[in-house]
Formats: C-alpha cells, sequence, structure tokens
C-alpha cells in the first residue's frame, strides 16, 4: 500500500561539476638510428619538456623503439588508445599531434550531427499534441 | 465521459488552407474539410518556406508597443509567457501542493502561472471542431468554451467542473453513522448467512460503502474456501488466450505501477 | 634469419631495475618472501626518512647505466612487502597524472594518494591501507548527499530517500566515479607495483569497516526466511542505505573459479568494493590534508553533480488510495478524475488524458491507453509532484553556515511525514 523505492544509478558527465582530461597517458616512441625519426628526437629533446610540464594530468613516457618509425601512443579513461605515426615530421607537426591525442576522448571518431546531446529533460518537456493552446490563426 | 473533445492542435495544424497569394498568415477554415484532398500542395520549395513563414507567437511580441510596431520584441525586463504544449512535469509542484511559507505561495501567483501552466487551454472558436457523441450530456458542449483568447492576458484555469469526471460519484460519503451495535449486527448477520448478507447487501443495508464492510466483518472460512473453489473452476474453464490476456493484464499493471508504461 | 644484434637493444626492455630482477623468478620470490616473513620488515609510514637504497652490484646485465638511467630503483625487500612503501610515490609518474588530473589540493601530499590506492585486501595492517581514510571519506560523503537531498527534496518518503542516497553515494556510483578519474589497478597487489595502481586482492575480501551500522542478530533469519525489514529499525541498525549490515558470506566456488576466468561475478563485486573505497579514501585524505572546504567542494563537483532522476524511484500499490488519504489529511477537498481529452475511443489504440482535481486545482494529469490506466498514471504523478516539491535549487544546507562569513541559518523546510506509514 505504501511507496516502494526502485533502486537506479547516477550518472556523470565529464565537464559537469569537475572535467577530468580523458588522456591518461602518452608514450613517445623514438629510434636513434633512422632517418624518420629525426623530427621525433628533436621534438624530444625540444619540445617535449615544456608540454609535459604543462600537462601535468598526463603520464608521459619516452621509450626507444629501434628500427621503427616513431609513433605517439595515447591511452584514455574510456580504456581505448590512439596511436599516431609521426615519421618525418617536424617537431612542431609532432607537437600539433600530441595536442590532437591530449585533447580527444578516445571515442571513435564520428560524424556529429547534432551539437549538444544532453540527458537532461528539455525545459518546454516533450511536445504533446493534447497539451497547450494550439497555434490561433 | 461520453463527451468526444477533440484534439485542438491538431485540429489547428491539419486543417488549414491558404487565404490568398499575397498572405502567408494561416486562418483556421470554418468548414471540416477532407484531409488530403482539399490541402493545396506547394510545388516548389519558395513557396513552401513562404508558406512556413509564420508569425511569432504574440506572447514574443510587446504588449506595450503600437499596433503599427507589433513586430518590436519584448525588452529583457520581460516575462514571456508562452506555456509549454507539453504534458506537466512532476517536478512542477501543483499550488495547492506548496507549503504555506513558500515564496511561490506568498507571491500569489496561483491563479496566474500555476494553474495555467499545468491546465490545457482550448481555443474559444473552435466549437465547430468538438464533436458530441452523446447529446443526453449536455456539459460537453462547454468543455472548450473557457478561456479568454487573449494569450498575453492568460486566464485562470479551465473550470474543473467544465472536464467530466470519470468516477461518478461516490455512493457513500463516509458520514460516521454506524454505531457499535450496528457494527456487531453487521457481523452477526455476515456470520450466520454470507451468501444472503453479502458484502453489496449489507452496504446496502446499513448504507455504508462495501470497503467498510469489508473492513468490519470476514466471511466463515467454509464460505470463502467455497467462494475460491467456484473461482477456480471458473479460471480453469478459461483457454490459453484468455489466460495470457489477464497474465499481460496484470504485468501491464505491474509495469504501470512501476513506472514503465 | 637475421641475427639478433644485442648491442642494438637499448631502453626498457633490457632496463634493469636493480632490485626487482632477482626476484622475478617465482622461486626467488617466494625464498625472499619466506625470510621475511620469519623477520617481519620494518616498514615506516613516515616519509621523512626517506632512507637511500643500498645499489646492489651483483647483477649487472650489461646496460650502460650512465646513458640509459635506470627509470627506478626499488628498496630492497619491497617485493615481499604486501604494498608498495610510501617513499615510493614520488617516483610514480601515475600517481603524480592523478594527483593532477583530480586538480587535488597542494598539501595533499602523493604519498597520502598512493595510501588511498591501497585497499584492505591488499594490506592487511591498518597503518598502511586505506580503511581509515575511507572512513572519513564514507561519512563525509554520506553526510553531505543525506543533508543536500533532505533539504532540496524535503519531502521524500524514508525508502525513496534511502534510495537516492545509495544512487548517489551508493558502491555502484562511487565505483563509476573511481573510474572515470581513470584509476587502474594492478592485476595483483604487492610491493614492487606502481603506487599509482589500485591494489586491491582478487581472493579475498579484506575486513576494511568502512560505515556504521550494526550487525544485527537476526540477519540470517532476514535473509532466510524474508523476516520483515522495517523502515524504523533500519534508521537505528542498518548502514547509511537502510540496507543490513551483513558479514561477507565466502561464495567458496566462486572464489576458487577467481583465477581460471577471466573474471566472475564475485571479483566483480571486489573490484567494485575496492573501487568505491578508493574513491572514498581519496575524499578523506582531502579532509584529511585540504580541510573541510575543500572536501565538500570535492564531494559537490564529483558525487552530487551526477544525475539521477528522482522521479523514477517511485513505485506504487494503490496510488488512488493514497492520494485520497493525503487530500484528506492536507484538508483539500477529495480528488475527483476527469477527463481531459480523448481519441480513438472507439479504435484500438485509443488515447485518454485524464487530470486529477483536488476543488478547482489540478494535482497531476497523465494520458493513458484505458480510462483506468491513465486514472492510475494520474494519481502517481500527483503524488510524485507531492513527494519532489523542492524548495527551489539554490536551497542552503547547514554545513554553508560552517563558511566563513555566511548568513545565518535559517530553518529548512521540514514535512510533517510520508502519508501512510510503514
Amino acid at each position: 500500500m505504501t511507496v516502494r523505492a526502485l533502486q537506479q544509478i547516477s550518472t556523470g558527465r565529464n565537464g559537469v561539476g569537475s572535467f577530468i582530461l580523458q588522456c591518461k597517458k602518452m608514450d613517445f616512441h623514438y629510434c636513434d638510428w633512422a632517418g624518420s625519426s629525426k623530427g621525433m628526437n628533436g621534438f624530444i629533446k625540444s619540445l617535449l619538456p615544456k608540454f609535459a610540464a604543462s600537462n601535468t594530468q598526463v603520464e608521459f613516457a619516452v621509450s626507444p623503439r629501434p628500427s621503427k618509425h616513431p609513433v605517439i601512443i595515447a591511452q584514455y579513461i574510456n580504456g581505448r588508445e590512439k596511436a599516431i605515426c609521426v615519421r618525418n615530421m617536424e617537431p612542431y607537426e609532432i607537437l600539433k599531434k600530441a595536442e590532437l591525442l591530449r585533447d580527444a576522448n578516445g571515442e571513435k571518431n564520428r560524424r556529429v550531427t547534432k551539437p549538444v546531446q544532453s540527458i537532461n529533460e528539455s525545459v518546454r518537456g516533450v511536445w504533446s499534441p493534447y497539451h497547450g493552446n494550439g497555434l490561433k490563426v | 465521459m461520453e463527451a468526444m473533445v477533440t484534439r485542438p492542435a491538431v485540429t489547428c495544424c491539419r486543417r488549414v488552407t491558404f487565404s490568398g497569394p499575397t498572405s502567408s498568415r494561416l486562418v483556421l477554415s470554418n468548414t471540416a474539410t477532407t484531409l488530403p484532398s482539399g490541402t493545396r500542395q506547394k510545388s516548389t520549395a519558395a513557396r513552401t518556406r513562404g508558406a512556413l513563414n509564420i508569425p511569432p507567437h504574440d506572447s514574443f511580441l510587446n504588449p506595450n508597443s503600437s499596433a503599427a510596431d507589433r513586430k518590436a520584441r519584448p525588452t529583457t525586463g520581460q516575462i514571456i509567457y508562452n506555456p509549454p504544449s507539453s504534458a506537466a512535469s512532476v517536478f512542477h509542484t501543483p499550488f495547492i501542493f506548496l507549503p504555506k511559507e513558500d515564496p511561490r505561495r506568498r507571491a500569489n501567483l496561483g491563479s496566474e502561472l500555476f494553474a495555467a501552466s499545468t491546465t490545457i487551454h482550448y481555443p474559444s472558436n473552435n466549437k465547430n471542431t468538438t464533436t458530441t457523441t452523446n447529446t443526453n450530456q449536455p456539459q460537453s458542449q462547454t468543455t472548450t468554451t473557457t478561456t479568454s483568447t487573449n494569450p498575453n492576458q492568460p486566464s485562470a484555469a479551465a473550470a474543473a467542473t467544465d472536464f467530466p469526471s470519470i468516477e461518478g460519484e461516490p455512493r457513500y460519503r463516509a458520514r460516521h453513522h454506524l454505531t457499535k451495535a450496528d457494527i456487531e449486527e453487521m457481523r452477526r448477520l455476515r456470520a450466520s448467512d454470507p451468501v444472503g448478507n453479502s458484502v453489496q447487501a449489507l452496504s446496502a443495508r446499513f448504507r455504508c460503502s462495501k470497503l467498510f464492510v469489508m473492513m468490519c466483518c470476514q466471511a466463515p472460512p467454509e464460505h470463502r474456501d467455497r467462494v475460491q473453489a467456484e473461482l477456480d473452476a471458473a479460471k480453469a474453464r478459461w483457454g490459453p488466450r484468455r489466460a495470457a490476456a489477464r497474465g499481460e493484464r496484470r504485468a501491464r499493471m505491474g509495469m504501470l505501477f512501476n513506472g514503465e508504461l | 634469419m637475421k641475427r639478433l644484434r644485442i648491442d642494438r637493444w637499448t631502453g626498457q626492455l633490457l632496463l634493469a631495475r636493480s632490485g626487482a630482477s632477482p626476484a622475478s623468478t617465482p622461486r626467488a620470490a617466494a625464498l625472499r618472501s619466506a625470510a621475511l616473513s620469519r623477520c617481519t620488515a620494518v616498514r615506516s609510514q613516515s616519509t621523512g626518512t626517506v632512507r637511500q637504497i643500498p645499489k646492489e652490484d651483483d647483477y649487472y646485465d650489461g646496460t650502460d647505466h650512465t646513458r640509459f638511467p635506470p627509470l627506478e630503483q626499488l628498496p630492497p625487500k619491497a617485493t615481499s612487502l604486501p604494498s608498495p612503501p610510501p617513499e615510493r610515490a614520488l617516483q610514480s609518474a601515475k600517481l603524480a597524472a592523478l594527483h593532477a588530473r583530480l586538480s587535488l589540493p597542494e598539501r595533499l601530499p602523493l604519498q597520502t594518494l598512493a595510501r588511498a590506492l591501497v585497499d584492505a585486501s591488499a594490506d592487511e595492517n591498518p597503518q598502511f591501507n586505506n580503511t581509515n581514510l575511507a572512513f572519513v571519506g564514507q561519512s563525509l560523503i554520506n553526510y553531505h548527499v543525506a543533508e543536500w537531498i533532505m533539504c532540496r527534496y524535503p519531502r521524500l518518503p524514508m525508502g525513496i530517500l534511502y534510495a537516492a542516497m545509495k544512487g548517489y553515494a551508493g558502491p555502484t556510483s562511487l565505483h563509476h566515479v573511481a573510474r572515470s578519474w581513470g584509476v587502474e589497478h594492478a592485476a595483483v597487489p604487492g610491493g614492487e607495483v606502481d603506487p599509482g595502481l589500485l591494489q586491491f586482492s582478487m581472493h579475498k575480501p579484506g575486513d576494511a569497516i568502512i560505515g556504521f551500522g550494526y550487525r544485527r542478530a537476526e540477519a540470517d533469519g532476514m535473509k532466510k526466511h524474508k523476516w520483515r525489514h522495517g523502515m524504523s529499525s533500519r534508521v537505528v541498525f542498518d548502514d547509511d542505505f537502510g540496507e543490513v549490515v551483513d558479514s561477507e558470506e565466502a561464495k567458496d566456488e566462486l572464489q576458487l573459479r577467481a583465477d581460471t576466468e577471466y573474471g566472475n561475478e564475485y571479483t566483480r563485486s571486489l573490484a567494485e568494493k575496492a573501487f568505491a573505497t578508493c574513491a572514498r579514501a581519496v575524499t578523506g585524505a582531502i579532509y584529511a590534508h585540504a580541510g573541510r572546504d575543500r572536501a565538500k567542494a570535492f564531494i559537490k563537483s564529483h558525487v552530487l553533480s551526477r544525475t539521477l532522476d528522482l522521479s523514477r524511484l517511485f513505485a506504487f500499490k494503490k496510488p488512488t488510495r493514497e492520494l485520497s488519504m493525503l487530500c484528506a489529511r492536507e484538508d483539500f477537498e477529495p480528488p475527483v478524475a476527469r477527463l481531459l481529452s480523448e481519441t480513438g475511443r472507439l479504435s484500438r489504440t485509443p488515447v485518454y488524458v485524464v487530470g486529477i482535481f483536488s476543488g478547482k486545482d489540478k494535482l497531476g494529469e497523465a494520458a493513458g491507453a484505458s480510462l483506468e490506466h491513465a486514472r492510475t498514471k494520474a494519481a502517481m504523478n500527483a503524488l510524485k509532484s507531492w513527494y519532489l516539491y523542492s524548495p527551489g535549487e539554490g536551497v542552503r544546507v547547514p554545513s554553508d553556515v560552517l563558511a566563513e562569513d555566511a548568513a545565518p541559518w535559517e530553518p529548512a523546510y521540514i514535512d510533517m511525514g510520508e502519508i501512510i506509514g510503514h
């Protein structure tokens, strides 16, 4: 006879209340010998310290990968990872790629057709044919 | 109960014709046109765009501006009153449910905002769209003639009595007229002859509700067993379709109570 | 086949972690732990005395250490400890990244954050696991959530209040919170793992006490015979979510399969518990190091900002009767269901819109496929809008008064109670 409770779990939205950067780790792989890593080596020497210092939310790892093209691998909170091969790129191009990976949210790339997606109910509610004044003309 | 009230919004949207090529305003036709054949289709995109170029709702215009300057938008200090055509949310507390010390109640907005936002307004000039299936109920004629025509002056809610009750009047109002001796008598009668003194018979005899009779007395166990056996026998005669239909109906009711329907 | 050129192999692969490598063989680890269990290792919680680790020169793999310095040197006997030593927290990149990702205050040291990541099932020593931090955090989270719900929705029945509490601050919800922080967990806890990983055991639940509540004497009977579990006794005896405090019964067969399967429901429940405890412990750590206001802001931004539709928590049994009792109690006119509009009465899919009126005021309305459905639903909506009354979004809570130069407290709205008691 009384009111009973059903259990529900609250859902969070990143950026509502707090924002968590979704990129959690970035691996920079280079090769000492190969020419395609020339820009990467320059990036690691000149730009990476500053980049890492300004992005303390991300864990950085630099490791050699001999006889392979240089690559940046970013790991995300949702468990996915994204890799960009940066062979023959200039250091500043690599910085752009690193920023791209840092700002991504880890989801698969997909076309965004609706600019706003929300789980909140709209202020005016769902339109109902049984309510309202109708259109008076 | 028998009144057929058609949906005003849909009526407005559907029964439109175009009064002339120079005017883009939509007018409500007074005659009920048949739908597909009576509506003229626009053959070009420009004509469709022009036809859909409806002026804004009156509430978005400045009521204080002159008639010539009707396009003037309201200033930022004004409240645009344009209640949504949607079902009321349960998070909008009805005015009567607000506590005494709530500022919304103190501001005395009840007659203006709250009653209007949760209540259907029917356009007053669509009498011809209202069809009645039962002429015995004159009440249905008045269902659509309540609200004022000026949308800038939100009127009070349509009177509640304009809508037909689906429950009917309760047969017995609680009058608290039965004494303890009456209840003892009721119990004795029920125990002595449960078939003759059924719940309905006792309710009519003591002029109280059936619920009250069931609260007071209980049939002897053999009578309950017999009734239960009759019920089981009736259920045993059900075929698979009827049994499934009953089960589904019960499941639907359960879903309804859990808010899933 | 090409010859492997060992001299070209540089970097991490051949990088010797001087402490870790000898113990990487299971036999060596077993020997070490056996030796250590006899003479228990002295662990120090204070971070001021970081001992210089003597370098072990007995193992050398040919790496040029001047060119490739070792990433991290494990302290001796670290592999035999149940959780990483606190001084290793400063060297963990994961931990520093987590600290920055959560925008934790500077005053919260990495060692405390590392401790918040050690579950009681990984390290039983309460001086090194997160039990006490989690207890503080649990109390704080439940306090703030409860006061917010109570002030924001003062008419919620007790059962719904418990469900809402659990929806915001329950273990499942906090587990999602900790996951959304990007906390990863170690496969197996131990002294040699990265301190930035959450450490808990997949085999035993641990005996951490995080929360108030009594162990009822009749708890077994309640579970076995489904004894009545009234609402009033939950306030006194049970935990903050109105659930019976129960000791974990050993699910033997699931426990045995914990390693063999990819993960079963037992390990999942342990993981959920460990993640929730971690989220509570981080809150407790913020309170301990940065104070009340920072902890409150943290709870507000990570727990209370989540979305929970309270209107979906309600399930009714006899809504029409409950509504008429409400109207009788509040001296409203008795509710009457009225047909507002309808369509297709003679069709296969009719729609009726029914409103429930008390006098001239409409209490609720709903659309349904039959008159009875619509009427019941309208009564449920009316009851929901009674129960979900809110004084406003910016309602003050009692802990707002604790802030500096706060306005004096005005009494919150307290409802007289539920319509029908339990």
